[in-house]
């Protein structure tokens, strides 16, 4: 289920980095081709949980990597090394446990692929197609991008997304995923490039 | 055949376990180790879980355990900071506020809960015995209300070990605390149900909780 709760995150945030560039007019047909000019994207993020139990936003940071058509490396460096790739219609995730990373091999994963899978039409700039959300553009000094949950099952996790996008540079800068009154988990995208030449092994399996 | 082979050993195990001797001393009862939590503190830990030997998930988790009150808060989520589990304990019941599969099943819930509570919170049992156990460790045993014991000892390495048994005597919860300043720095907490499992959990951060918080900030 741990991981299952994830997906919606990861999805989220690939959808963001990738299609959103174009995101500055309402116009969904045009999200779609400017997506199709991204070949690779990688950024570092951090992300900032607020909940009423703790007295301050826990921090984790880590780095995100992205390679048309559906490659997806979303790695978290602290308090706790995580990553999840997803390549070839696989998704797997890997955890540190003893020192190591090992694969989680938990159901969780699976439904997590089911997920990133949906995603995938995401990065290809298909929201109005994907049922789970329901998509808005809200612009201002910086273009919004409004994801509302429709499915009974998401809305349980998710009130909404918002996506805060750079109208002078169309990169993607911030996302709040808000899971209700008192909880919400934002993220801030740094030193975002588009189109870099990845590491070799980026979406490779961890030894 | 192994396999009722095994239930048979197991329920002859289970059946004739007893209580580890304690054997009296002295001075123990002015040793009696008391780790838990002294005022209201938050705690923030990763947690490993694992069953059958194996590492099954990495979670991280928030706890705010409240003596004077003997109230517990606690909040489980993902490394992605998606939350499965919120919920609250006072003495006068539990408030889950959040609960995803599989926390969403009342006696998990219920279960851990009881682990927290184990951990951190001191019990409200007077100690009744007091004396040496195996390895030369001091130990301290309370009867519980709810039936079963509890032991608390030190071992010789500096060690805090919290126990649980059954009325009949059979280990059920095992928490070793961390030796030196912190013991929430590292808990290694073994279940042994017949699902047994462990956690392995390892501090990032703790602070003191200000009275105000109490109130529902």
């Amino acid at each position: 289920m741990r991981a299952k709760a994830a997906g919606p995150l990861s999805v989220l945030l690939l959808v963001l980095l990738m299609a959103l560039p174009a995101a500055g007019a309402d116009d969904f047909d045009r999200l779609r081709r400017d997506a199709s000019r991204i070949s690779s994207l990688s950024a570092d993020f951090v992300q900032k949980k607020s909940m009423k139990i703790l007295s301050k936003p826990l921090v984790s940071t880590g780095k995100f990597f992205y390679a048309a058509p559906d490659s997806i490396r979303w790695e978290y460096v602290k308090p706790i090394r995580s990553i999840v790739i997803s390549e070839k219609g696989t998704s797997k995730r890997y955890i540190a446990s003893g020192g190591k990373m090992i694969e989680d091999k938990t159901g969780g994963v699976q439904a997590m692929k089911i997920v990133l899978d949906e995603v995938a039409g995401w990065m290809k700039g298909k929201f109005s197609a994907n049922p789970s959300f329901a998509a808005s553009v809200r612009e201002g000094p910086e273009t919004v991008i409004v994801l509302t949950p429709t499915g009974k099952n998401t809305a349980g996790m998710i009130e909404k997304i918002e996506i805060t996008v750079s109208r002078k540079d169309a990169v993607v800068k911030t996302v709040r995923i808000v899971e209700g009154a008192a909880a919400e988990t934002r993220i801030d995208f740094l030193h975002t490039a588009v189109n870099p030449a990845l590491p070799p092994g980026t979406f490779q399996d961890i030894p | 055949m192994n396999v009722r082979f095994f239930l048979i050993l197991s329920l002859l195990l289970a059946s004739c376990s007893s209580l580890p001797e304690i054997r009296p001393s002295a001075d123990a009862g002015s040793a009696c180790p008391s780790p838990f939590v002294v005022q209201k503190t938050r705690f923030i830990h990763t947690i490993e879980a694992a069953a059958a030997g194996e590492t099954r998930s990495v979670m991280i988790g928030v706890t705010v355990a409240d003596p004077a009150s003997r109230t517990l808060s606690c909040a489980l989520m993902s490394p992605e900071g998606i939350v499965f589990f919120e919920a609250s304990r006072t003495p006068s019941g539990t408030n889950i506020s959040r609960a995803l599969p599989p926390f969403d099943a009342a006696e998990v819930a219920r279960g851990m809960l009881d682990d927290i509570e184990l951990i951190f919170l001191k019990p409200t049992e007077e100690i009744n015995r007091a004396g040496v156990g195996d390895s030369g460790r001091t130990v301290c045993r309370r009867r519980l209300r709810d039936g079963g014991w509890l032991d608390v000892g030190k071992d010789r390495d500096g060690r805090i070990r919290i126990q649980r048994y059954s009325e009949g005597g059979r280990l059920r919860r095992s928490v070793a605390l961390a030796a030196g300043v912190n013991p929430y720095a590292a808990i290694e907490l073994q279940a042994s149900e017949w699902t047994g499992y462990s956690l392995s959990m390892t501090l990032i951060e703790a602070e003191t909780v200000p009275d105000e918080i109490r109130s529902g900030k």
